[in-house]
């Protein structure tokens, strides 16, 4: 997943725990895809591998 | 202003003019009739004073001109001109009036031998450019927090692509570094780099870097050139250019979203540091741990709150149980047999407790007990 969107996602679900009345159910649910969020995106930080691609290599790029 | 010298009459009061009075008025009348004005020649007798003021003869086959240009004029120029350099300068026509000599002062000085006419064709695109807006502050655009996909056009065999991978691969190694090669000198380099944009710009891509593979201020030529500068203008992303040298400032460089002085600097400026957004990260990581524990402590002091509320409708109920208890209490002793012995009667019953409710069950002699209102006593039936 596109680590930009999996930060806004995390930082909401911080926001929503924080801010909000929520049922301890819904907390803990928010609080178990915000871990796992959270570790992919860690993981995604130490282990990604930078992936080089010459233009005229590629096909299928287009928008 | 334009008065004669006539000789009579300026020799009428004092004699005869001064010199100064003759500089003074020779001066206002050059300043007055000659603007500053574009002129082209061949340097001659240059000289650089410690002072940093410039001095020096522009000529053609028929004159001289005597010429100054100011430190503060000329600071910005890369370098000096050499004699036998043909050069356009802009300059004011003057009397210098402590020599009596007529002299330019020189605000612009342009070499037609090191690119000096590419500075005019660059003073025109860039004044085109300005016209359009295309080189408003405004239009900058900030860079992409997490980039996905950084495209780069340079020279495919230069040491920039080099260092662009290193710094990428060291800080943001989470994108994909798409490389167009482009032929950035040569005859070929407008067209090469404007196909290689004009391919990006097609792209999903997040942010461009634009650079030169480095080698000799010819390669500027084609990042000076205003289709390629209207091109990289026109990106649907941002544009970092890592294109011209300190002092020479490209039209790509002016129009790009960013500049950086080196391809590396390019792109750090286009990545996050991954080891500051770990920090970030764990940061995230004690809010979550804290917003479940508060998400938690609101849920408890809810129940608790509930809890109050069913305590306290619980008790309500056990009291009005209680008073409906002493109630039927009082109504229960009311019809209670013990009252009845309380008036004076009296229960007979065997050993095994069975009441003795008929004259044939006392049989001579049959003991028996006699509950009375405070107590039991033990009897016997007695022969008649």
């Amino acid at each position: 997943m596109d680590f930009g969107k999996q930060l806004e996602r995390l930082e909401a679900i911080v926001r929503q725990l924080e801010a909000e009345d929520l049922d301890l159910d819904e907390a803990l649910k928010l609080f178990e895809e915000g871990v796992e969020r959270l570790r992919a995106a860690r993981e995604q930080l130490t282990q990604a591998e930078l992936k080089v691609k010459k233009v005229l290599e590629i096909e299928g790029f287009d928008k | 202003m334009g008065a004669p010298l006539d000789l009579f009459a300026a020799a009428s009061a004092e004699g005869a003019w001064t010199v100064g009075e003759v500089t003074r008025r020779a001066r206002t009348v050059i300043e007055a009739g000659l603007p500053p004005l574009w002129v082209r020649g061949e340097v001659s007798g240059f000289k650089a004073w410690r002072s940093g003021h410039w001095y020096f003869s522009l000529r053609d086959q028929s004159a001289e001109l005597r010429c100054v240009m100011f430190a503060k004029q000329n600071y910005l120029l890369p370098a000096a001109p050499s004699d036998g350099m043909q050069v356009f300068v802009f300059a004011r026509p003057s009397i210098y009036e402590a020599k009596g000599e007529f002299q330019l002062t020189v605000m612009e000085l342009l070499s037609t031998e090191q690119g000096g006419l590419w500075k005019l064709a660059f003073e025109k695109a860039k004044a085109a450019l300005t016209k359009d807006g295309l080189l408003d502050p405004a239009r900058k655009r900030p860079m992409p927090p997490f980039p996905r996909r950084i495209a780069v056009v340079t020279s495919p065999d230069g040491a920039a692509i080099r260092d662009i991978q290193v710094v990428v691969g060291r800080r943001w190694p989470l994108a994909e570094l798409i490389i167009v090669p482009a032929q950035v000198q040569g005859a070929k380099a407008e067209a090469s780099v404007c196909s290689a944009l004009n391919r990006i710009s097609r792209l999903a891509v997040d942010v461009l870097i634009v650079g030169r593979g480095g080698g000799s201020v010819e390669d500027l030529w084609a990042f000076n050139s205003e289709r390629v500068a209207r091109a990289v203008a026109g990106m649907p992303m941002p544009v970092i250019s890592a294109v011209g040298h300190e002092t020479d400032v490209t039209l790509c460089d002016l129009v790009a979203d960013l500049r950086a002085p080196t391809p590396s600097a390019a792109a750090e400026a286009a990545t996050p540091d991954r080891a500051e957004v770990l920090i970030h990260c764990g940061g995230v990581a004690q809010r979550l741990a804290r917003g479940l524990r508060m998400s938690s402590r609101r849920v408890v002091e809810r129940l608790a709150r509930t809890g109050d509320r069913l305590t306290s409708c619980v008790q309500h109920r056990l009291e009005t149980s209680r008073a409906l208890l002493t109630a039927h209490g009082a109504h229960l002793d009311a019809l209670s047999p013990l009252r009845v012995l309380g008036r004076g009667y009296a229960v007979a019953r065997d050993a095994e407790g069975h009441v003795l409710k008929s004259v044939e069950q006392f049989r001579d002699g049959k003991a028996f007990r006699l509950r009375v209102t405070d107590g039991e006593v033990n009897a016997r039936v007695g022969r008649g």
